[in-house]
């Protein structure tokens, strides 16, 4: 089977995001989470099915740089080829990155692309179904589980509040992943080592044709909470807490 | 003005996210219809209905194109949820239409609409301008459920072919275990925060002392730290007793879905944290730090 994983980065929340009304500026990028679950459940798929695994990472100009690890460590885990696609753009609109990446797919025989159901920014959770309407086949969504059956996929779907789907998906298809069916695999830093200096990646740009129908007008911070903010030393906080807990009626 | 609404139908059960859109749809337009797919009983949405014969697929974005094309509205709205956004990122870029996603609020401006979305896991709102006619996928909980309870105006059943490719093989029920955390008064949940499997079992002291169970987000199920049965969110269960105490939790949009417990406190060391905002009381501390010298005091309290 050939798989292609989609991988990109995305603004690490952990740091600080400076906003303005235009823009936001991250501090730094990390790997998208979910898709570093659709690259475990592709791994996890070849380990099945047999077949290649490519990972597709995406990326802008000014990003391109900050995918390298999350490639290195995709090839450590046991991916086959490092496809870099440079994206020039002007938005973030999904439908417009899909339809470059569609064209960029088209042609390259794909049984399954799987991307992370969603990423963090803004437009969220809709690339995986725009990709597969660009591309004419199906697509499915929340996956956790997904099996080859006799040229099929069967795909354990999730529904909400713990009850799954299971679907029976033909090929060639899209399959947006949630959460890969087993934790990610632990790399040791030596082999993640290793992997940046063999990993060879194949750079390509993808030009984003411009949509129109929808645009950001302003960025802003969420209102901030009317709440007992307890801050200091751990020892008051911990006074502090025992009292909300005795207001609640729990202690 | 015309607005479209396509139901959350599960188990042959139309799910409260539906009234919400109703509701809010209702607010903005003239006339609402509601697109149901499934057996489920749709007398009680508070809107024109159209039913259609069929299982919960990504492959409804056909059965909506057809009832899009007939009806010509100026919105359609979806849920955000595992299966709505499946449909509405098909239905939208097949029809090239305007989408906007994790959306909370939906107005109307002049010849378009305004779009309100949590970005970033909650960290950053944005405003969306589009044109008409557009896609909403809508939060639950952004608008009021009873406003679209009812009963309906119509109900018209319709057949609808749609292609083939992927076929619903059944459902299947969540596990059970031994601790049903919707079930439980008292909720100590840990995120990704806690830094360590071996932490969990602080959490697992304080919530012995408090008389509670323990619960985590995704990424502690995730990373098999704790079985699934104990995720809070959308995709877990919903927890909704007197006390959650969120330790190292953001607060990320699926997460708070889960969380109507009364009352919410939450530690974090992010003082911008989005589950401040959902909070009676916040923390801004390091768990690691906190909670053992929580641990002692109520242990002292109880005289223990
Ligand atoms: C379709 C879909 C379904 C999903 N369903 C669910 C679901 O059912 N449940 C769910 O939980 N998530 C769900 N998610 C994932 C969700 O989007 C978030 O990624 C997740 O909730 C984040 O978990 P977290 O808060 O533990 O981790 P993070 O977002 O990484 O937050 C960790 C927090 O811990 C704080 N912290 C770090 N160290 C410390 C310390 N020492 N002391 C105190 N605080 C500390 C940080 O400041 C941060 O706020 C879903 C996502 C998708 C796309
Ligand atoms: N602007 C973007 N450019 C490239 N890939 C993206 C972009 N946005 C999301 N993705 C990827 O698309 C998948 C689904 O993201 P989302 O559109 O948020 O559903 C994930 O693999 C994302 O990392």
């Amino acid at each position: 089977m050939k798989i292609c994983a989609i991988l990109r980065v995305v603004p690490d929340l952990v740091e600080d995001i400076e906003i303005n009304e235009e823009e936001l500026i991250p501090f730094a990028y990390i790997a998208n989470e979910r898709d570093e679950h659709a690259v475990e459940e592709a791994l996890i798929l070849k380990e099945k099915a047999g077949g290649t695994v490519d990972v597709l990472g995406v990326v802008d100009e000014d990003t391109a740089g900050d995918i390298d690890d999350a490639l290195a460590m995709a090839y450590a885990k046991g991916a086959d080829n490092l496809i870099k696609a440079i994206l020039s753009r002007k938005t973030y609109r999904r439908y417009e990155v899909a339809k470059a990446l569609a064209g960029f797919l088209k042609d390259k025989n794909y049984d399954v692309i799987i991307p992370g159901i969603q990423a963090i920014d803004a437009f969220a959770g809709t690339l995986g179904g725009m990709l597969a309407r660009c591309m004419r086949i199906p697509y499915i969504g929340g996956a956790i589980e997904i099996e080859a059956q006799d040229g099929a996929l069967s795909v354990k779907k999730e529904l909400g509040g713990g009850l799954l789907g299971e679907y029976r998906v033909s090929l060639p298809a899209v399959v947006g992943v949630v959460s890969a069916e087993r934790p990610l695999k632990f790399v040791p830093f030596a082999r993640l080592k290793k992997a940046m200096k063999e990993a060879k990646v194949e750079e390509v740009d993808v030009e984003v044709p411009e949509v129109e129908g929808v645009k950001v007008t302003r960025y802003y911070e969420p209102p901030k909470p009317e709440i007992t903010l307890l801050e200091g030393e751990p020892e008051e906080i911990a006074d502090k807490l025992v009292e909300v807990l005795r207001e609640v009626s729990v202690l | 003005m015309n607005i479209l609404v396509f139901a959350e139908v599960i188990e042959n059960e139309v799910q409260e996210i539906t009234y919400e859109l109703v509701g809010k749809a209702n607010q903005l337009a003239d006339k609402v219809v509601t697109l149901a797919v499934g057996e489920a009983d749709v007398n009680s949405i508070n809107s024109d209905v159209i039913q259609v014969e069929g299982e919960s697929s990504p492959l409804n974005y056909v059965v909506v194109k057809k009832v899009f094309e007939e009806l010509k509205p100026s919105a359609v709205f979806f849920g955000n949820t595992l299966a709505g956004i499946d449909v509405a990122a098909q239905f939208a870029a097949d029809m090239a239409l305007p989408i906007a996603t994790m959306v909370t609020d939906v107005s109307v401006d002049g010849d378009g609409f305004v779009a309100t979305s949590v970005a970033y896991g909650g960290k950053v709102m944005v405003d969306l301008a589009l044109k008409s006619p557009a896609v909403f996928v809508v939060n639950r909980g952004s608008f009021p459920a009873e406003d679209g309870k009812g009963s309906a105006k119509s109900v018209k059943k319709l057949d609808i072919e749609i292609e083939d490719g992927i076929e619903f093989a059944g459902y299947i029920k969540p596990e059970v275990e031994d601790i049903d955390i919707s079930k439980a008064d008292i909720v100590v949940s840990v995120g990704r925060g806690i830094g360590d499997e071996a932490n969990i079992e602080l959490a697992e002291e304080l919530a012995e002392v408090l008389g509670g169970v323990v619960s985590g987000s995704r990424p502690v199920v995730d990373s098999g730290w704790l079985p699934k049965t104990r995720q809070v969110g959308r995709s877990g269960k919903t927890v909704a007793g007197k006390l959650y105490l969120a330790l190292g939790i953001s607060g990320a949009t699926e997460h708070i879905e889960g969380v109507k417990a009364k009352n919410v406190i939450a530690v974090n060391i992010d003082r911008n944290a989005p589950i401040f905002r959902v909070s009676r009381c916040g923390a801004v501390a390091d768990v690691l730090e906190l909670v053992p010298l929580l641990i002692e005091r109520i242990k002292e309290v109880k005289g223990e």
